[in-house]
């Protein structure tokens, strides 16, 4: 498993349509995606639980990536986190 | 039993597949229905999914194209709300735990429309609302698919709809749906017009169907009488299949006497007409080839409400079988009720000996405002000139003129009043008693035609019920005082000059036509489903092979006797 820490930084969160790209960009890898947020543990494969969860702009938040493309998936996955998804 | 309306003719039998779509208003409950095979359900759902990601990305690829970037991002996550891993296995669980493709679906996407909306947070809540989007479209889908569901159906299937539409009709394969019941419609519904092309037996409007009847019921779809018979017994299924065979034998008839005219084998034309309990079935004799309405029973009119039926509810109900059948004779008979036929509102009492009492046309002569109302309707229906009227249970000379003198009075209060209706009407009666039997000859001086209701005439002749186990064996219409009364009737109308008809069930049994035609009966009156079945039966002989039966037949001594001999050469 590969992990890393990270804050929100798009003033939105993650709603509805930047958890949608990112949702199908990360089924795209074998690897198991986790978001830990709040306590909770969210399947990153998962729009409707990464909406329900309401993360929002300055949560901290840490990915977990367990499978044979984790490394990859991980990078994917931080890289849009961190560009706030392409939005401000 | 449920029934229903009788829309497109034949027996089926099969096993009950309900058909439920989407409730069009969405406040109405859901009614799911009880999802028999899990797999079929989740193919189900599995195509609506399909369906439904197709479509989506079809819309999201035209806003594409339009530079509506942000707008297609809305249906994407449509796309992503359907596919997700949590609502998927929510979804297959719900299909798994027993719930229908429809039900599964609404349960999922309550479920996380109810998660976003108590996160409380605004961004989040508002996404409920696309996911109920993705509810409906979902729902929509399902019921769609139900037409293509129709082809997938097995063999020997009744379908149960709410309302047969002609997109369902294109996946229906009259080789495995053996019946049609649904909640609504007439016989000129869209559904039933359907049926009818398709020549699968239907029953419509038959009430509540959809929560009466559940998938995997056996059921047996009577489409000419429009019963249908849930779980039926082996009593019932011996009953119906050979009502399936009859049918079948029908059929081959329409094929060769349909559209004929009716004629004995010398070419001598005598009219079959039918038997109608009211307007609609006039249709329905039409369409099976009656000639004309031999009799009309308006007692139908009267039964199962609260009140007689008004003068222009009549006026409607005459005027309409009238039309149908014009210029052709619609005889229709007045009021015959008691004996058997109780309306409560007409408080008749109880006797002892209904039979014999005080019923037909002599409880309407004594409610004169009741009579009148019916005749002032039958005389106003007459515009074509085509009806007319018959009084039931007539027994003596005086009833005829004590209606003919009302007749009068209806017309010139009609003429005064400024209404069109048609004086011009045939004054007959109904030869059931055996008061009027024997005097033929009288009454034939006064009344236009006769009508020989032999059911209650040979009732009242052998003195015996048809009810009454311990007699019925003496109620047979070959009795030598039957037969000798029915060619006592017609000689008398002839000698007349009037012409004479038959309207029970003897003028459809085959074993007698020889008999009747050699008596000389102009009209044979049957249930509808008969006609062409009588027309081939008189088109078997001619007249002098008729007398030659009719005379051997009437020197017998017993209706044993006669009736053996009969059949012996029945054609």
């Amino acid at each position: 498993m590969v992990s890393k820490k990270m804050k929100v930084v798009n003033s939105q969160g993650f709603h509805m349509r930047p958890v949608t790209e990112f949702v199908n960009n990360m089924n795209k890898y074998n690897a198991d995606v986790k978001i830990i947020a709040k306590g909770n543990e969210i399947n990153g494969k998962s729009l409707m639980n990464i909406v329900a969860s309401c993360i929002k702009f300055g949560d901290e938040i840490e990915l977990q990536c367990t499978g044979p493309d984790e490394d990859a998936a991980l990078k994917a996955a931080a890289d849009m986190i961190e560009s706030g998804f392409g939005e401000e | 039993m449920l029934k229903g309306i009788p829309v497109s003719e034949g027996i089926a039998k099969g096993i009950a597949v309900c058909i439920k779509s989407e409730d069009k208003s969405e406040n109405k409950q859901c009614i799911y229905k009880k999802a028999e095979d899990k797999d079929q359900e989740s193919r189900r759902f599995n195509t609506s999914l399909q369906s439904f990601l197709e479509d989506t990305q079809e819309s999201v690829n035209k806003l594409k194209k339009r530079g509506m970037e942000k707008e297609s991002g809305i249906l994407k996550s449509h796309m992503e709300i359907v596919k997700d891993p949590s609502v998927i296995s929510k979804i297959n669980e719900e299909i798994e735990n027993g719930c229908c493709a429809e039900e599964a679906v609404d349960k999922t996407m309550g479920f996380f429309a109810d998660i976003f909306e108590a996160t409380g947070d605004e961004l989040t809540m508002q996404r409920a609302a696309d996911i109920r989007d993705v509810n409906k479209s979902l729902r929509d889908k399902l019921t769609k698919s139900e037409s293509a569901d129709l082809s997938n159906i097995p063999k020997g299937s009744v379908i149960i709809v709410d309302e047969l539409t002609p997109s369902m009709a294109v996946y229906i394969d009259p080789e495995k749906v053996t019946g049609i019941i649904a909640e609504s419609g007439g016989y000129t519904s869209h559904s039933a017009i359907l049926s009818r092309a398709l020549g699968i037996p239907a029953v419509l409007s038959v009430p509540e169907a959809l929560l009466k009847i559940n998938d995997g019921d056996e059921l047996i779809v009577d489409g000419t009488t429009g019963d249908v018979i849930k779980d039926p017994t082996d009593a019932d299924e011996a009953e119906y299949m050979k009502k399936a065979e009859d049918f079948k034998k029908h059929k081959e008839l329409l094929r060769e006497f349909s559209g004929k005219p009716s004629m004995t084998l010398c070419g001598e034309k005598k009219d079959v007409f039918a038997n109608i309990g009211n307007a609609a079935d006039a249709e329905k004799a039409r369409s099976d080839d009656a000639e004309g309405i031999g009799l009309f029973r308006t007692e139908f009119l009267y039964m199962d409400r609260d009140s007689a039926p008004g003068e222009e509810e009549q006026l409607e109900a005459y005027r309409k079988a009238a039309d149908i059948f014009a210029p052709a004779p619609v005889i229709i008979r007045t009021l015959d009720v008691g004996g058997d036929k109780n309306i409560p509102y007409m408080h008749m009492g109880k006797e002892d000996n209904p039979f014999m009492g005080f019923r037909a046309v002599r409880y309407c002569l004594e409610n004169q405002s009741l009579f009148k109302t019916q005749i002032r309707a039958l005389l106003r229906a007459n515009t074509q000139g085509n009806i007319r009227i018959m009084l039931p249970m007539v027994t003596n000379l005086c009833e005829i003129r004590d209606v003919r003198d009302m007749i009068n009075k209806c017309c010139e209060e009609l003429k005064a009043e400024g209404k069109e209706f048609n004086s011009n009407v045939c004054l007959g009666i109904m030869i059931e008693t055996p008061a009027a039997a024997v005097t033929a000859d009288i009454l034939a001086g006064e009344a236009d035609f006769f009508s020989i209701g032999t059911n209650d005439l040979t009732g009242y002749m052998m003195s015996a019920d048809r009810g009454n186990a311990k007699v019925s064996y003496l109620y047979k219409a070959y009795q030598p005082a039957v037969l000798r009364m029915i060619k006592f009737i017609c000689e008398s109308a002839h000698k007349a000059g009037i012409p004479v008809g038959m309207c029970g069930e003897a003028a459809a049994d085959t074993i007698l036509t020889p008999c009747l035609i050699a008596f000389g009966l102009d009209e044979f009156s049957v249930d509808s489903g008969k006609v062409l079945e009588t027309r081939k039966n008189i088109s078997m002989w001619s007249f002098n092979e008729a007398v030659e039966v009719s005379e051997k037949a009437m020197a017998l001594h017993t209706a044993e006797e006669t009736e053996q001999y009969l059949n012996s050469v029945k054609r």
